[in-house]
């Protein structure tokens, strides 16, 4: 928690982005292709904004980029996988 | 290696595992990926090997459409729509037609468009439109697809049409099993005007349908007739698959986030709260998604 009272905007920001995401992906469950870029759009935010707050907090390295892009193709992968099935 | 020090190796930041959950190391979060998409690739080669156990297939009554429809519609302000016997069996001969040729689509193939279906039964149309569905569990979580997709909505809450007919029928659909909804609108000629003018107006979206089959009075679904339900819809063994995954990662890193702090362990690394909170995302979206299209 004490990450997360340091760093307040970032959260913030970031919590947004992914409510947006969740919104979108179920506003628009009416269209698929609209859920798979809003999808893509989420997953492209997350890892921007790892590499924005780690850059800021001056540790981003390259470990930690990968970790955020894994992270961000897992999720999209299963979310694909709903989304398309 | 005991049980209990590999659940330790896989789920608690340790020396071992570079203190980091093995499960969070980047190339496990890669394999997962690739578990899941394995996964996808032998469930549509299973639909395809075994359509009577991997499919949809639900007991959708078309009677039950149009009353959950005109119910929308009385709440919107309009007049019910009335039953058509005449596009009841249109509907079906479309929903037929779908599962012969081999199409989810408003128009075939071979270019047949919806509205030929009208005029082959003999519905003269001023006004004409049709929503779609597959793969719905129940009439009503396709009718509130349909509401939730404005194009569908405005097909359903015209005041154009007068008449509705719906067909349900159950079949394999390119390999898979599958229920289909068909819903026709119209507004006879002769009652709005004497001049033939069609403005026939088809919905395109995604589907989002859960088909059950209820042959109307008129004209009985020869396709999938006799075919029992398939017994598990790929999209919940989908949904359940992503559950687990989703499930162990989450509780991956809440130990993550305990141990981290409690040890005041120092390393490289993304953060675990922004992780929780993106997997968060992923299991509401895991657990609101329903099957079932529309278009």
């Amino acid at each position: 928690m004490r990450d997360l009272t340091k760093h307040l905007p970032h959260y913030f920001s970031l919590f947004g982005i992914l409510l947006a995401g969740f919104a979108g992906l179920i506003l628009f469950s009416y269209n698929k292709n609209f859920q798979v870029g809003i999808a893509i759009a989420t997953a492209v935010s997350y890892v921007s904004w790892g590499i924005v707050h780690h850059y800021l907090h001056k540790d981003l390295h390259f470990e930690v980029f990968v970790e955020y892009l894994a992270m961000s193709i897992l999720g999209l992968t299963i979310l694909f996988t709903l989304i398309l099935r | 290696m005991s049980f209990f020090k590999l659940l330790e190796y896989i789920f608690v930041p340790h020396e071992s595992n570079n203190q980091k959950a093995r499960l969070l190391h980047a190339e496990s979060l890669l394999l997962l990926s690739f578990f899941l998409i394995s996964f996808q690739i032998i469930l549509g080669f299973a639909q395809k090997t075994f359509p009577k156990v991997l499919g949809y297939a639900a007991n959708i009554s078309p009677s039950e459409v149009i009353r959950l429809t005109n119910e929308q519609r009385v709440t919107n302000g309009l007049n019910p729509l009335n039953e058509s016997s005449v596009l009841d069996a249109a509907a079906l001969a479309k929903g037929n037609d779908m599962l012969a040729k081999g199409y989810w689509a408003h128009f075939a193939p071979d270019g047949t468009s919806p509205w030929s279906f009208f005029i082959r039964f003999g519905y003269k149309y001023q006004y004409a439109g049709e929503n779609l569905a597959r793969d719905f569990p129940d009439a009503s979580s396709a009718v509130t697809a349909w509401m939730n997709s404005p194009s569908h909505r405005e097909n359903m809450l015209s005041p154009n049409y007068k008449d509705i007919g719906v067909g349900v029928v159950e079949g394999s659909l390119l390999g898979v099993d599958t229920t289909l909804i068909v819903q026709f609108f119209g507004a006879p000629l002769a009652e709005t005007s004497q001049i033939p003018v069609a403005k026939a107006q088809a919905v395109s979206q995604e589907p989002q349908v859960s088909p059950t089959p209820s042959p109307t009075p008129m004209v009985v679904s020869q396709v999938g007739a006799t075919s029992p339900p398939a017994e598990v819809s790929p999209f919940t063994s989908t949904k359940n698959v992503s559950l687990g995954v989703v499930g162990l990662l989450l509780l991956a890193l809440s130990i993550d986030l305990i141990v981290v702090r409690r040890k005041r362990i120092a390393r490289i690394g993304g953060r675990t709260l922004a992780h929780l909170a993106y997997l968060g995302m992923i299991l509401a979206v895991i657990l609101i998604l329903k099957a079932g299209q529309i278009i």
